[in-house]
């Protein structure tokens, strides 16, 4: 009987090693120093590449403040795509962006950006009601409005997002749900579906690594 | 005896798991008409399509932009008023739990009579509501009587 219990006993305790031992080495792979990828075209000059940026900007914030490349220096961002009277993807976008937020909101190192489509709608009186209304601070978030084309152009040239006008559709724009994740060298590490919570966890994950390589 | 020792607290951690798995409302269809599940369902899969996206899947709204459904006051208060303005839509700020919101709601003109009380009997039997089915001919007399609103339509309409 003694005997029976003892090796049982010691069965489930190497049982439980063994489970301790793999979540141990599941969490340490997703530690290791990997890298993101660098989206766009590159270029190697001499010993150097040059990879696609992001173009410098100038848009207007929810609280009336001039938002340049240069609010953004030194951050790792997270952009993407909007337009508050859109009822197709956007809300679901705005939640999942919220979700962002709310992992980073106390850490210094990164921002959210929203840029509106529709800027002849949405003002920056709008967008200040709308972030109000998300409960969301407008250093950490800032949602911008500026010239249409400007930001027609630097979503399809600079972050490879669909954006344009079009009367056939519900909302009269056309528009992809995604984030893109800028790094401190102004470079796209990564595109996500905003609207797909899954996406949005890689999303996080990517966050944390980017940090690390910057810690590094 | 360590083996039942260790026997009891694993039961009852699968006990713990299973329960927590087991869906929130499926409790709240149990003993219901087939005529009641048949609403409720296809009531889900029209507020997925068409409602979903603001109000989100499970009701809750988005902060202070669109409105819950998964509690509100608004919803209790006003029935009638929650069937016609799916149909017509609503322009006028809401006041919802005290908050007032502000954002247009378009309305969907082509939904049937039928398909408004399928999503009626839907949103009015989830989250915290229990009202039981609302029938098509209910639903009917009550869409006659504000027929003669005009549909609010997307912004640029206005």
């Amino acid at each position: 009987m003694t005997s029976v219990d003892t090796r049982l006993q010691h069965r489930f305790f190497s049982y439980i090693a063994a489970l301790i031992f793999l979540v141990v080495a599941a969490c340490s792979t997703s530690e290791r120093d990997e890298k993101l990828p660098i989206f766009g075209h590159r270029m190697v000059e001499g010993s150097d590449t040059i990879y696609h940026t992001i173009a410098d900007f100038q848009f207007v914030d929810q609280d009336s403040n001039i938002v340049t490349q240069d609010t953004f220096r030194d951050k790792i961002y997270v952009a993407d795509f909007f337009f508050t009277s859109c009822r197709t993807i956007c809300p679901i976008m705005k939640t999942q962006m919220l979700r962002v937020y709310d992992s980073i909101k106390s850490d210094p190192d990164v921002l959210l950006l929203s840029h509106t489509i529709d800027p002849e709608y949405d003002t920056v009186g709008l967008l200040h009601d709308y972030a109000n209304r998300l409960g969301v601070e407008s250093n950490k978030w800032h949602f911008v409005t500026g010239n249409q084309e400007d930001i027609f152009n630097i979503a399809q040239t600079s972050y490879f997002a669909t954006a344009l006008a079009d009367d056939t559709e519900p909302d009269g724009f056309i528009h992809s749900g995604a984030f893109l994740l800028v790094d401190k060298d102004r470079r796209i590490r990564g595109k996500y579906d905003g609207t797909k919570d899954d996406d949005v966890d890689r999303l996080l994950r990517d966050i944390a690594t980017l940090k690390r390589e910057y810690a590094n | 005896m360590p083996i039942k020792s260790i026997g009891l607290p694993l039961l009852l951690t699968v006990a713990l798991l299973a329960t927590a798995c087991s869906g929130g409302n499926s409790d709240r269809t149990a003993n219901s008409s087939p005529k009641f599940l048949q609403y409720y369902r296809q009531g889900e899969q029209l507020y997925i399509q068409h409602c979903s996206n603001c109000h989100q899947r499970d009701g809750s709204g988005l902060r202070q932009i669109y409105p819950p459904l998964d509690t509100s006051d608004y919803m209790r208060n006003n029935r009638d008023e929650v069937i016609c303005l799916i149909r017509f839509g609503v322009e006028a700020p809401l006041v919802v739990n005290g908050i007032e919101f502000v954002q247009p709601m378009p309305g969907i003109p082509s939904l049937t009579d039928l398909e408004i009380a399928q999503i009626v009997t839907y949103i009015y039997n989830t989250w915290s509501h229990d009202e039981g089915i609302i029938e098509v001919k209910d639903v009917s007399e009550v869409l006659r009587a504000c027929d003669d609103r005009e549909v609010v339509g997307n912004k640029r309409k206005r």
